[in-house]
């Protein structure tokens, strides 16, 4: 009685384990998308089932009855084909295509299955394998021209872009400019305009950068215009102070597109306000010259006052032509601070020693005035307490 | 009770076991000087070298939060080393503890001045002038006890001013020193400035107490509590490794109601204490105020808090609420938390003045009565190590508030939650207070009625005995004559 009742146990407890079988059903379907040429096109597929499904793309090129049905492997179409799949708990995978070309148009579908007999060639593919289907519409670039191609004129102080979409197959919705990334506020219309314009007031590296006009099609398409002007170089702090023998940092940054490709440090020379030293990054360990893009440090090590006080040039050049600035560096001498932190000390020690001096002159009244009281006090107390409480009773 | 101060005027007998008269005048007022000073310097040098933290942070090309250890550390220290600061106040007395304090913090600022790496000014300002600057509160705190009684809350809110006159003083010097010596120059200098602790270190003359005969005179039962029970007594019912750790530090305050009552509520209320300052300037430009306004508000608070604490020390000394002055804390408290569940509600700039005012004064009460309340509850006497155990305990809410509240600020983008939190915390303590004192003083009057009877009987029995020994005495003299 007992055995078979720790055997329905086990049974029941081994069936509990074991999953159920379940037919292949799609938790995740490949979406449409319109792409243009030279752009990427990604499926994605999942399935769940147990046994775990397994998952194939066909290609279906033409329209029915006479349609070509192409299975895609990975590698396929000059390895431009890329297929991902992982089967844990349960069945994904991702279909990338790279580079496409207008003969990527066409139907793409992700089948599945999880029948042992799937793959027997008596029975049609549609009575044991789940289908879903997307289409992927490959388009030409769009020919946008852009006026003018590049604003690099230091002369110019204002400009106004131009884009023009020539290619008639787009339907446009609307349209948006982009500076360096972010939409610039008001430039946004849902006017189908294929010829759309942006003003910039006054070129400066403010208003550098990166200009992009963005057409609102299926899918959107854009141009960009550069903005350049020569570097905005700022200085920190103009005036700098440091210590004998300790290190000066002295930094610049520059605003601006494009940014500097190269950082120059000069010094200049006292006497001829012409003359530029320059200064060479690892010179006999007193200077480091550690360059970003956008900022540039001079570390000016082992001061001496003499000849490490001046001014400094930092100059930051692009394909446009190049700024700078100028800093002034202070060298203090070491004892500066010394001389008031001495004062203090010996306004330190006269005031202790005053202190201590009235101190010890008044000791010998101010023990008669303090023990006098104190034994009379307590006295007094004493007294007191003794009177109150015999007056009490 | 002393003929000299009048009765109402006096808190509950059970503190006032000093053992002999405060001066309550005199040299105590160059006394309440040399601990405004060494308080001042105490609460205010931590948060004003603050203003060299961007130029360090470049020059060791360090991140911010490395470079805010210094501060923290240097507070941390300071309120830990509370106990050790008691252990030596108890021994040797406050002036000397002051005196080595001072030249603690000194050197470590000097030192500090020619650190090469970060870890140096951890070391050397964090640790050691964390130390020395422990070594200037407690005392500080401690000998105004020791020098008044009937003045105290005046004494104490006076010594308390010291922290926002010096904090008002200190940043624009940190300004000054920093533009024209820069940051090494600045330290050196300030290690000079802070040696003017042991100035007001000589300024503590001990008291000098001639306690042998008083105290033989009442070393019978009788603990009507106006003399002094001595700590020798007290030691000699515990054992072994108490009664050595009660040597130097007492711990059996902590059996002391009234210190776990004043403990608890100040636990509480330190969580929300210190954050709206640090965040008042935040909060300020958050609104969209520009930083000279927003600076304006601070310096707005530090003025009313400055003449916030002699004031409050003023009126708690007057003979309505003295005797009650623990309400007058709680009070405060309250008020405090009722200022900040307040302030997100007032609106614009005039509201945040406005805030700022009340918030001063508020600020201000509290800091004044802080330790006079204390005072209050132990008595001078056992002052020192309860402010030691205070301190240490303290040190966690202090150091976590405001880290706790710019978490609330960060996880929810708005200041006012912080806030409500800070005011909830401080009401929290407030009420608790209150309520506990409202029981402590009830249970206190108790035992003092307790007290005066057992005094009458056993004072009775004294009078027998010492009529019997005057009578024998007389007799042997008649005999003699």
């Amino acid at each position: 009685m007992r055995r078979k009742l720790l055997g329905v146990i086990l049974a029941v407890c081994i069936g509990w384990f074991r999953a159920e079988a379940l037919t292949a059903g799609f938790i995740k379907s490949p979406l449409s998308q319109m792409k243009l040429i030279e752009d990427n096109a990604e499926l994605d597929c999942e399935v769940i089932g147990n046994p775990i499904p397994e998952v194939q793309w066909w290609f279906i090129e033409g329209e029915e009855p006479i349609e070509t049905v192409t299975q895609l492997f990975d590698g396929a179409r000059e390895d431009r084909v890329h297929i991902n799949a992982t089967y844990i708990n349960h069945a994904t995978s991702t279909l990338v295509l790279t580079n496409l070309t207008l003969n990527d148009t066409g139907v793409y579908e992700c089948r599945a299955s999880n029948d042992p007999d799937r793959n027997d060639l008596r029975t049609p593919p549609k009575v044991k394998w789940i289908r879903s289907q997307a289409n992927v519409i490959v388009f030409e670039h769009a020919a946008i021209t852009t006026r003018p191609e590049m604003v690099s004129d230091q002369n110019q102080t204002a400009a106004t872009l131009t884009c023009n979409l020539t290619n008639t197959d787009f339907t446009i919705k609307g349209y948006y400019w982009t500076h360096n990334g972010k939409i610039i506020d008001k430039s946004k219309s849902s006017v189908g305009k294929a010829y759309i314009e942006h003003e910039i007031a006054k070129i400066d590296y403010h208003s550098s950068g990166l200009y992009s006009c963005v057409f609102q099609t299926e899918p959107e398409v854009n141009a960009t215009i550069e903005v350049k002007v020569t570097p905005h170089v700022v200085a920190y702090k103009h005036s700098e102070n440091a210590n004998e023998k300790d290190k000066a940092v002295l930094i610049c940054v520059s605003h601006g597109y494009p940014l500097p490709t190269d950082w120059e440090w000069y010094k200049l020379s006292e006497t001829d306000a012409a003359k530029k030293i320059p200064i060479v990054n690892g010179t006999d360990d007193k200077y480091e010259i550690k360059n970003t893009p956008n900022k540039t440090t001079l570390y000016v090590k082992n001061l001496e006052i003499d000849k490490d006080m001046g001014i400094y040039l930092c100059m930051g050049t692009n394909d446009i032509g190049s700024g700078d600035d100028k800093i002034q560096l202070r060298v203090r001498s070491q004892l500066a601070a010394l001389w008031p932190f001495l004062g203090i000390v010996a306004e330190v020690i006269i005031l202790i020693t005053v202190i201590f001096i009235y101190e010890k002159r008044r000791k010998p009244d101010e023990i008669n005035d303090g023990a006098a009281p104190l034994k009379s006090n307590a006295a007094t107390n004493h007294k007191d307490k003794n009177v109150r409480q015999r007056n009490s009773n | 009770m002393q003929k000299r101060g009048t009765k109402a005027n006096m808190p509950p007998p059970a503190t006032t076991n000093l053992g002999y008269t405060p001066p309550d005048g005199g040299w105590g007022w160059a006394v309440v000087f040399g601990s405004f000073i060494s308080i001042g310097f105490s609460y205010a040098f931590p948060k004003s070298l603050t203003i060299y933290f961007k130029e360090i942070q470049e020059y060791f090309s360090i991140s911010y939060s490395q470079i805010a250890w210094v501060s923290s550390i240097m507070l941390a220290t300071m309120y830990a080393g509370g106990p050790v600061s008691s252990i030596l106040v108890n021994r040797y007395g406050s002036r000397p503890v002051v005196i080595v304090g001072g030249l603690m913090v000194g050197v470590a600022m000097v030192t500090a001045s020619f650190g090469t790496t970060i870890l140096h000014l951890y070391l050397c300002v964090g640790v050691i002038g964390g130390f020395g600057l422990a070594f200037n509160l407690q005392p500080a705190l401690t000998i105004i006890g020791k020098y008044f009684l009937v003045k105290r809350p005046i004494a104490n809110g006076l010594a308390m001013a010291g922290s926002p006159v010096f904090l008002s003083t200190l940043a624009p010097l940190n300004q000054f020193l920093f533009d024209h010596f820069g940051w090494r120059g600045s330290f050196l200098t300030l290690g000079g400035v802070m040696l003017n602790c042991c100035v007001a270190g000589s300024l503590m003359r001990p008291i000098e107490i001639k306690m042998k005969l008083p105290v033989s005179k009442t070393t019978d039962e009788n603990n009507a509590g106006e003399l002094d029970v001595t700590p020798q007594t007290a030691e000699s019912k515990q054992s072994g490794c108490a009664a050595k750790i009660n040597q130097f530090i007492d711990v059996s305050l902590f059996k002391h109601r009234g210190f776990l009552i004043y403990l608890v509520g100040n636990v509480l209320m330190f969580f929300g204490f210190f954050a709206p300052v640090v965040f008042l300037a935040p909060y300020a430009k958050h609104q969209g105020i520009d930083e000279y306004s927003a600076a304006f508000l601070l310096s707005i608070f530090a003025l009313v808090d400055m003449f916030a604490r002699p004031g409050t020390g003023l009126v708690a000394n007057t003979r309505w609420i003295r005797p009650k002055i623990q309400y007058f804390f709680s009070f405060a408290v309250t008020y405090n938390g009722l200022c900040h569940v307040m302030c997100p509600l007032l609106p614009g700039y005039s509201g945040l003045v406005v805030y700022a005012v009340f918030f001063g004064l508020a600020f201000g009460m509290v800091c004044a009565l802080l330790f006079e309340t204390l005072m209050d509850l132990v008595g001078a006497q056992r002052f020192s190590s309860a402010v030691g155990l205070a301190t240490i305990i303290e040190c966690g809410p202090v150091l976590l508030g405001p880290p706790i509240s710019g978490l609330l600020v960060d996880i929810f983008m708005d200041y006012k939650y912080m806030y409500f939190a800070c005011g909830v915390m401080m009401l929290a303590g407030g009420i608790f207070l209150f309520i506990m004192n409202y029981y402590n003083y009830r249970w206190l009057e108790k035992e003092q009625t307790q007290r005066k009877v057992e005094g009458l009987e056993i004072g009775l029995a004294n009078e027998e005995d010492k009529d019997n020994e005057e009578e024998i005495k007389l007799s042997t003299e008649e005999e003699e004559k």
